[in-house]
């Protein structure tokens, strides 16, 4: 198999956050560390060999970056504190930004001023769109539904709604297209593992086999949870969630905000205090994910809570930013950022089940697999 | 020329009785200088004389420091001061006022005539630092069978206080009410040869160093090697088993910034390399494999011995041992990425494990008397290619691995440069001729 060296990667990967990969003299002690390092798949050496080397399409092909979960083990027994743990950061949103074919993603990561910038722009054209379309403002009393009628929004969430899986989707099958190369596997073996994208999708499972304690698992599990539920509640149950009245979708809506309030307030703090591993180096993109999900969910409360006191006005402008901070997020960070792990995350796991499955068939088939 | 014992006044103080400062001491002493020696342990020879044998030659370590020790206790112009520390070193002008704390022996040096009939007679038995714990001695002992001087010493923490050794001493030596004292020393040259100690066994929690019992150190290692050791053979300290399988952990205290220790101690490839040949022979069915990150054969045939280890089977595996656990029968597991095969994680199984541990400075004098100390620790060489024993202060010297990380056979060659410094120094300051050209001219006012 023949291979192009980039000699430019380890630089590249330093716009992505991995401050000195040359630090690495490649003694294993991360990949021997690593709990999740076995079998086939072993990490973080390889990967940064890679780096180091400028394997561009190995790195590529690589789905490792997306079986690590950053306890930061590695990084606190690295022998050159080379941070392998951020350096598999780096590589994630590195992949994240290949698989895309846009470009978006790569400009996001690698440029404060284009996430900045994209972000305010989306946020202004959602102002700019309720200045001009907003329905009848009601003074009396709060009436959202006239002033942003419920059709309308549910029409705008699947415009969206179907962009980011248009984006998304596209981006996977890449994805899948260079994790898979030069692997065969029938149909039946893709269906027989199925379960595992599922699994680790909802439950994050391997991530408890990480050592040390579980809080982290939990409380990114707790964000899950309240993600899925808003995310729930506002691209199929609309009509019932934003309602003038009382529904009992509110109460879905309590969880889903406390934990979205909770989770991001806690990793905003702990990636001020920078004492976890896994808190200690912060890119400008986990901040603007951050800012974002944990202003949607304040905006979103506030919305609710201007309402129920019964303030039209700020109801309506708290509408207006809940919207204007949606924007962005479902926009850029959702398909072209740190969200896109929530896809990338389970398919690399079950890709890479599917390719153990497909080689050892091919092995006791007497089968020679390809060589990957 | 006799050494002006009384008036407590040499030409030089060497501050360390290890190999490096005996060597100092001696090639001092037979220039004709007068020197006093002191040493914080019961004994002098430092880590040395403690050693099995020594690479690349593989000479007994005790049979070629011993008579070094001996030379220095019976040279006419070198004065040893054992349990004895260094307070502080003050600059008087042109030489040097040293304030040294005398530990009590709580055994009169002058009576002890070696005998260890109280030895015999004690009752209180102490796990031997000298033996790596794995055996005793008692509370009042020789410190070891080749110890200089060979005069007992008291541990008061041990002690029950029975009174047998002070009743069966056939001299009257042990005095149980002995005083800490302070001296003073007259020098016109110091020479620091304070040495090094090991990094701790437990400096890396995931070696679990300090909780397995058969995860043992190199010098526990030496200690089982050596002929006259704690079991007289090879078995594992846990269970008394003879080891089928030992593995040597390199790097496991040096080449680490999490450790806070960057760089590289030099000798751990080859005692390694060293211990696992010796293994071989009193092993000859044992598996011995060496986990490495690269193997640092540096000097005049040790990459020769590197291969001849190699040729002796003993396995070489590339990569640095992340994880040591205790498993079934007090085994002991490694976690390692195997980067020559295919970069796979595995776990191996041994029944005894050695960390080899690197280099640490054993003090730091900063405090106690005018002389640099770089960050790593280790006293300041300000131009170590040209003038590697001169320190930050003149008149004040650096022999051995008090300046850094070093083997024998280097030590040794700085010892001697370091006295040949301090003697062009002295006789640089007595330009009128010192003591030692007076010696050679056959002058009878030195």
């Amino acid at each position: 198999m023949s291979a192009r060296a980039d000699p430019t990667l380890m630089k590249e990967i330093g716009l992505f956050g991995a401050a000195d990969v040359s630090a690495c003299f490649n003694c294993g002690n991360c990949t021997a560390i690593c709990p999740l390092s076995k079998g086939d798949t072993v990490f973080p050496r390889k990967v940064i060999r890679y780096l180091q080397l400028g394997l561009t399409g190995q790195l590529e092909e690589s789905p490792e970056p997306w079986l690590c979960y950053y306890c930061g083990e590695c990084s606190a027994t690295c022998p050159r504190e080379a941070h392998p743990g951020e350096i598999m950061m780096a590589t994630r949103r590195w992949l994240i930004s290949r698989y895309d074919w846009t470009g978006i993603s790569r400009l996001l990561y690698t440029s404060k001023a284009w996430e900045i910038g994209l972000s305010l722009v989306l946020g202004l054209i959602v102002v700019m769109l309720f200045a001009l379309l907003h329905g009848p403002v009601v003074t009396e009393r709060v009436e959202l539904n006239t002033f942003a009628p419920v059709p309308s929004i549910e029409t705008a969430d699947w415009i969206v709604a179907a962009l980011m899986t248009f984006f998304l989707l596209t981006n996977a099958g890449r994805m899948f297209r260079f994790t898979m190369r030069g692997v065969k596997a029938g149909l039946s073996v893709y269906l027989s593992e199925i379960s595992t994208f599922f699994v680790h999708m909802l439950f994050q499972k391997r991530w408890r086999e990480c050592h040390g304690p579980k809080i982290h698992w939990l409380k990114h599990f707790l964000l899950v949870t309240g993600y899925l539920t808003m995310f729930f509640l506002v691209f199929v149950f609309l009509p019932w969630f934003q309602t003038d009245g009382w529904n009992v979708s509110s109460l879905f809506g309590y969880y889903a905000t406390a934990v979205l309030l909770y989770g991001t307030v806690d990793a905003i703090i702990g990636r001020l205090r920078r004492r976890e591993e896994i808190h200690k180096h912060s890119h400008h993109t986990d901040w603007m994910f951050l800012f974002l999900l944990f202003s949607i969910a304040l905006t979103g409360i506030l919305v609710h809570v201007f309402r129920v006191v019964g303030l039209p006005h700020a109801t309506y402008y708290a509408y207006v930013i809940h919207l204007a901070v949606d924007a962005p997020w479902l926009i850029l960070i959702v398909p072209f950022g740190k969200w896109s792990h929530l896809l990338y995350r389970p398919l690399g796991m079950y890709l890479v089940s599917v390719r153990a499955r497909a080689t050892s068939t091919a092995a006791a088939g007497g089968v020679v697999p390809n060589p990957v | 020329m006799n050494v002006r014992a009384a008036t407590r006044v040499f030409d030089t103080l060497v501050i360390g009785g290890g190999i490096a400062g005996l060597q100092t001491a001696l090639d001092l002493a037979d220039l004709g200088l007068s020197v006093a020696i002191v040493e914080k342990d019961a004994s002098i020879g430092g880590k040395m004389i403690g050693l099995s044998k020594v690479f690349p030659t593989l000479d007994c370590a005790s049979c070629i420091t011993t008579p070094k020790m001996a030379a220095a206790a019976h040279h006419e112009n070198i004065r040893i001061f054992t349990l004895a520390e260094v307070s502080s070193v003050v600059r008087r002008g042109e030489d040097f006022t040293a304030r040294v704390t005398l530990k009590p022996r709580f055994v009169d040096e002058d009576r002890c005539i070696g005998c260890r009939l109280c030895e015999y007679a004690c009752d209180a038995d102490v796990a031997d630092d000298f033996e790596g714990g794995l055996s005793s001695h008692r509370a009042i002992y020789v410190p070891f069978t080749n110890a200089i001087p060979q005069i007992a010493v008291l541990d008061p923490e041990e002690c029950n206080l029975c009174g047998k050794c002070v009743k069966v001493c056939p001299t009257d030596a042990v005095v149980l009410d002995q005083k800490p004292r302070e001296i003073e020393i007259e020098v016109r040259s110091v020479v620091v040869a304070t040495g090094f100690e090991t990094t701790p066994m437990g400096a890396r929690s995931e070696y679990h160093g300090n909780e397995i019992a058969n995860v043992i150190s190199p010098l526990t290692m030496e200690r089982l090697l050596a002929p006259h050791g704690p079991y007289g053979r090879v078995l594992r300290p846990a269970d008394g088993k003879v080891p089928d399988s030992v593995a040597f952990v390199q790097c496991a205290g040096s080449r680490d910034r999490s450790l806070g220790v960057p760089y590289c101690s030099r000798v751990c490839c080859m005692y390694a390399i060293k211990q696992a040949m010796l293994l071989s022979g009193s092993l000859p069915f044992a598996d011995i494999t060496i986990y490495t990150m690269d193997i640092r054969a540096f000097g005049k045939g040790y990459e020769t011995f590197y291969h001849n280890a190699s040729a002796m089977g003993i396995e070489f595996v590339k990569g640095k041992v992340a994880r040591i656990d205790e498993v079934d029968d007090r085994n002991v597991e490694v976690r390692v990425e195997h980067i020559d095969e295919r970069g796979q994680v595995e776990e191996r199984r041994h029944d005894l494990v050695v960390l080899s541990l690197g280099m640490l400075p054993a003090a730091d004098l900063r405090d106690r008397m005018p002389i640099g100390v770089s960050a790593d620790g280790f006293v300041t060489v300000p131009k170590p290619t040209i003038e590697p024993c001169r320190t930050t202060e003149e008149g004040v010297f650096v022999s051995g691995t008090a300046a850094g990380p070093k083997d024998i056979v280097d030590a040794i060659a700085e010892a001697g440069a370091a006295a040949m410094a301090v003697s062009v120094y002295l006789k640089k300051k007595e330009p009128e001729g010192c003591a030692a050209c007076a010696v050679t001219a056959g002058s009878d006012t030195p």
